[in-house]
């Protein structure tokens, strides 16, 4: 950011994130709806996650030591409280697809020594993996723990020859020491937007998703522009009542929408729908 | 320009305006004085490539038998990500991690990247004119065979490579073509012909109100899983439908229902016949079956059926009541009722339902009459094994060619299949990648990747009116010594029938012609190149069908109906065992995809290995801690993996995943958990005879060791008061209200 960048932007600068109306008038900001009766925790989501953002397999060793690099992961949980009421789960299991929540006060991103996690105009947290020391002091801070660091330099083993074919060329291969995250595919989104503007327009509604929404057999995931009114994702965050801005929100109890940890003040960007469960079944 | 030296500022000021020109003079070797030579890049994209930008190819997914439609994205050459074709009826856009992983499959590091010809104990790499020429000896005009000494063993296969097959089969006089599937589906698709009318039909999950599954995983390891999902979702919106799901071991299915009983493993049968009987007590069901079927009913009270399957009393008068209610509803048998030796007899009981609720017409329909039998999937069973098993032992098989199967790995131990194959003179196994039983054979040929060959497929679940989908290559081979299998066919077919295949130069062109040939039933009006180029544009020919009238003779009436009786105890072997089917790994042929070992299992989020499940309670009374390594033992075999609590089993029984447990296929699959396809007992369905791989019995024992159980799961399995997922009752969430609102 330049000086006089600086200057000009200072008192917007100067105010707390977010306020309301934040993005009233912008062009973009991405945000997500994940349907939890629809999910069923098939894990297509992951595995189109691996391909188009070239996450590495760490193997059974690495993985037993908590160093999986699944940028989206499926929580399966057997009840709501510390015990099991019943002997069985009679009601199914709790899947949950877990990703970057694109938070709007992201705790990750204050405490980075170095800046190499900031949030993008529209509304991204973003990870600049070339200004990342690997201090991991993100990923201590981010209730989600959805932040993923390079222990190894995978680049030189996870894809032995000719796996490495396979990778996105649109997509960085990270190397040792460096912290990653979901980016809701940013390639995917900056192309659409170069794309809409060499065509002199914003990019449309569904015209662009990230690789999890477009696998998902059930369409549980709607991704989208929280700034166009229109936007089918800006539809589903009216009518479930949930504001951006806000960390409580005044909703009606039939309503399913909700997002995580809203307490901690984290200003997700990810809707969560209830699952829905026929109790009288 | 071309003789002068240039110093650093004209070279910029060239540059500026002479752009590449004057980049390529900069870099020396050629001189490109205007006019004087052409200069050419080595590599000519086509016109519509454009370096940076991903070009979509369709094909079809072959994973599976589902039939997805499916877009590869191909950037400079390569291809890098899979996705859902929109115009496929069945994938509708829409992919799952398995399909993903077809990438995995072409890329493979463990890929056979030539042919190999038996050397004494070894296999050694050879040049593609000596197997050509040892193929050619045994097989080519002069081979001696005759009749079935030949036989062709294969997994599920449709399409012009089945056509192939039986071509090929044919020219020797030979019908020994044998589709094995280990996880065959036969008992079940029987008995729904025999009550309901057909084997596979139509199931309108979408319009049922109310869907009662005993152990089907359509959302998992079923039939055509990415098109059941979009279903099951539409299922989901209001007006809500309610799914019910019984089964011994919870599937994902299970996992997504409303509510999900245990159940003693093989007594599903007896639990459907008690709903039957309750049904039946309901005036708007009351004589809707014989009369002495009904009357044979009578001893099926809820007490006595509670007894026998272990699910409390009241879930019956329950669930019928609900299925009252909620009509059309839809009723389903799955593998863990169908694997037993009453397991026709479970399957038709439960399908016996369906005719009780009318289903039948409304959730339930007949499937369109494919107008190309020939290319109509061959569905697999494990009886054909055994046949064939019987054939090798009696030397009656003097060649064996394999494809799409790896037996050696999933026959159970008491059918010596590895012994009898190396009574087979000459076996030839068509590979992408040496698996167990290839390493078996005399001659393996590496084939082309499903990614890079051509092909027809018909899927084996048809949802509406019939298709075919085309598989294209969606880039060149990566190894010059690989073929394509329907290649490969073509040209022994062209030694022996020249007079009939001697005008394809390639099974591209065989392909093309073939397809073309069937235009007039497509009702396209185009010309043959064009219906051609839009086949691989769409990569699907459609045909909408009507739906056949669902009808049976037999119906009713070939429910058997015993006494219900409880299951014997056995002193010896106290647990039921149940193989748990992984949506990802299947029958083990996909354990050698990276992305897919390290992709957790749903239910138990672990990774790269087996597990045993254990009922909490049960691991309790017998102080078993999770990672405890238990030694499974069954009257045929035994194993050792570590224990994994899990509170979706029925506390008599214990589970283990199918699927891991490789020795040979490659460096992913190795090593990686032990293969309960060993633990089998002979047991198998009366009535089919196929293996009965939900009836076997097993002790438990702890060995004392202990060891990590590698998953994804953190240290506690439940929310803990933290509103991570919460749940909703189906009769406060609005959701029609909601979809309203996004849809104006």
């Amino acid at each position: 950011m330049s000086l006089s960048n600086l200057i000009k932007n200072w008192s917007s600068l100067r105010v707390r994130r977010p306020y309301e109306g934040q993005y009233k008038g912008k062009d973009y900001k991405w945000a997500m709806v994940i349907d939890l009766d629809a999910c069923t925790g098939c894990n297509a989501c992951t595995t189109a996650c691996y391909a188009e953002n070239n996450l590495p397999v760490v193997g059974k060793e690495s993985f037993a030591k908590g160093q999986a690099m699944h940028w989206i992961r499926i929580e399966r949980y057997w009840g709501p409280g510390d015990h099991m009421t019943e002997e069985f789960p009679q009601r199914g299991a709790q899947f949950l697809p877990m990703l970057c929540q694109q938070c709007e006060a992201a705790p990750c991103e204050v405490v980075c020594p170095v800046g190499a996690t900031h949030h993008t105009p529209d509304g991204l947290n973003s990870q600049v993996y070339n200004r990342c020391i690997g201090s991991r002091y993100c990923s201590a801070n981010c209730p989600y723990k959805v932040r993923y660091f390079n222990w190894w330099q995978y680049p030189e083993r996870a894809w032995p020859n000719p796996l490495e074919l396979q990778l996105n060329p649109d997509v960085t291969v990270r190397s040792k020491g460096v912290m990653e995250k979901c980016t809701f595919c940013v390639q995917r989104l900056t192309e659409a937007k170069n794309r809409a503007r060499t065509e002199n327009r914003l990019v449309a509604d569904g015209e662009v998703t990230t690789a999890c929404a477009q696998a998902c057999p059930t369409s549980a995931i709607t991704f989208g522009n929280l700034a166009n009114e229109k936007s089918t994702v800006a539809k589903m965050w009216q009518a479930h009542q949930i504001k951006l801005a806000s960390d409580v929100q005044e909703k009606d109890d039939t309503v399913r929408g909700y997002r995580i940890f809203e307490d901690l003040r984290t200003y997700p960007s990810i809707v969560y729908l209830e699952q829905v469960r026929d109790l009288e079944a | 320009m071309s003789s002068r030296i240039l110093d650093r500022r004209d070279f910029l000021r060239v540059l500026g305006i002479g752009g590449a020109a004057a980049t390529l003079a900069g870099c020396g070797n050629t001189s490109i004085e205007s006019g004087k030579e052409l200069v050419m890049s080595y590599v000519q994209p086509e016109d519509f490539v454009v370096p940076g930008v991903g070009v979509y190819y369709a094909s079809t997914c072959t994973q599976c038998g589902s039939g997805c439609g499916i877009m590869g994205r191909v950037r400079e050459g390569r291809i890098l990500k899979l996705e859902g074709n929109p115009q496929s009826l069945i994938s509708a856009g829409k992919i799952c991690g398995l399909g993903q992983a077809g990438v995995q499959v072409h890329y493979n590091p463990d890929r056979l990247r030539t042919p190999l010809m038996r050397e004494g104990d070894t296999l050694k790499p050879v040049s593609w004119e000596k197997a050509q020429a040892s193929l050619n000896s045994r097989l080519g005009p002069a081979s001696t065979l005759a009749g079935n000494q030949i036989a062709f063993l294969t997994g599920e296969i449709s399409g012009h490579q089945k056509v192939m097959v039986e071509a090929l089969l044919e020219s020797f006089g030979s019908d020994n073509h044998v589709v094995y599937d280990a996880l065959s589906t036969v008992t079940g698709r029987a008995a729904s012909k025999a009550v309901i009318g057909e084997s596979l039909p139509v199931l309108k999950i979408d319009q049922a109100r109310m869907i009662l599954s005993f152990g089907n995983d359509f959302l998992g390891s079923g039939v055509s899983p990415v098109y059941m999902a979009a279903q099951y979702a539409r299922f989901r919106k209001a007006p809500r439908g309610t799914l019910v799901q019984i089964e011994p071991r919870m599937t994902l299915t299970g996992a997504n229902a409303d509510r999900w009983y245990a159940i003693k493993p093989g007594t599903e049968g007896v639990f459907a016949l008690g709903l039957a009987h309750a049904l039946l007590a309901h005036e708007s069901y009351a004589h809707s079956l014989p009369a002495e079927l009904e009357a044979a009913l009578k001893p099926y009270d809820k007490d006595t059926v509670s007894e026998v399957t272990g699910v409390h009393a009241e879930a019956i008068p329950h669930l019928a009541g609900m299925l009252w209610e909620k009509s059309p509803s839809l009723v389903l048998s799955g593998p863990s009722a169908e694997g037993h030796v009453r397991g026709f007899n479970n399957a038709a009981a439960i399908q016996l339902l369906n005719l009780i609720l009318n289903n039948r017409g409304r959730s339930l329909l007949g499937s369109a009459v494919h107008p190309f039998p020939q290319l109509v999937s061959a569905t697999g069973s494990y009886s054909a094994l055994v046949k064939l098993n019987q054939d090798m032992s009696a030397g009656r098989v003097q060649t064996l060619l394999l494809v799409g199967t790896n037996p050696v790995f999933t026959a159970p131990t008491f059918l010596p299949f590895a012994n009898n194959l190396s009574k087979v003179p000459f076996k030839v196994a068509f590979v992408t990648q040496l698996d167990e039983t290839a390493h078996q054979c005399d001659l393996v040929l590496p084939l082309l990747s499903p990614l890079e060959d051509f092909g027809t497929h018909v899927a084996s679940y048809q949802p509406s009116g019939v298709e075919v989908q085309i598989q294209q290559p969606l880039m060149e081979k990566l190894y010059p010594e690989t073929r394509g299998f329907g290649d490969i066919l073509l040209e022994l077919v062209k030694l022996r029938r020249p007079e009939v295949y001697k005008a394809f130069p390639d099974y591209y062109s065989y392909l093309k012609t073939a397809v073309t040939k069937a235009k007039p039933v497509f009702k396209a009006t185009t010309g043959d190149d064009e219906f051609w180029e839009d086949a691989l544009r769409s990569g699907v020919l459609r045909l909408d069908l009507p739906a056949a009238a669902l009808e049976s003779k037999e119906g009713a009436s070939v429910v058997q109906v015993d006494t219900p009786r409880v299951l014997d105890t056995d002193v010896h072997y106290p647990f039921f065992f149940v193989p748990s089917v992984r949506a990802d790994l299947r029958d083990g042929r996909h354990a050698n995809l990276p992305w897919l070992q390290e992709s957790p299992d749903p239910l138990t989020t672990v990774v790269w290995d087996s597990w045993v499940d254990i009922h909490p309670k049960t691991a309790n009374e017998m102080q078993i801690r999770e990672g405890d390594i238990l030694e499974v033992q069954s009257a045929t075999g035994s194993m050792r993996a570590k224990a994994y609590l899990f509170p979706g089993i029925q506390p008599d029984t214990v589970s283990m995943p199918l699927g891991q447990g490789h020795t040979a296929y490659g460096r992913y699959a190795d090593g990686m958990g032990v293969n309960p396809f060993k633990l089998f007992d002979p047991m198998f369905d009366e009535k089919t005879g196929e293996l009965a791989l939900y009836a076997t019995r097993v002790i438990i024992k702890k060995t004392g060791e202990n060891a990590l159980v590698v998953k994804d799961e953190g240290p506690t399995s439940l929310q803990q008061n933290r509103k991570l997922v919460a749940t909703i009752g189906a009769d406060q969430a609005q959701l029609a209200k909601e979809n309203a609102h996004v849809t104006e």
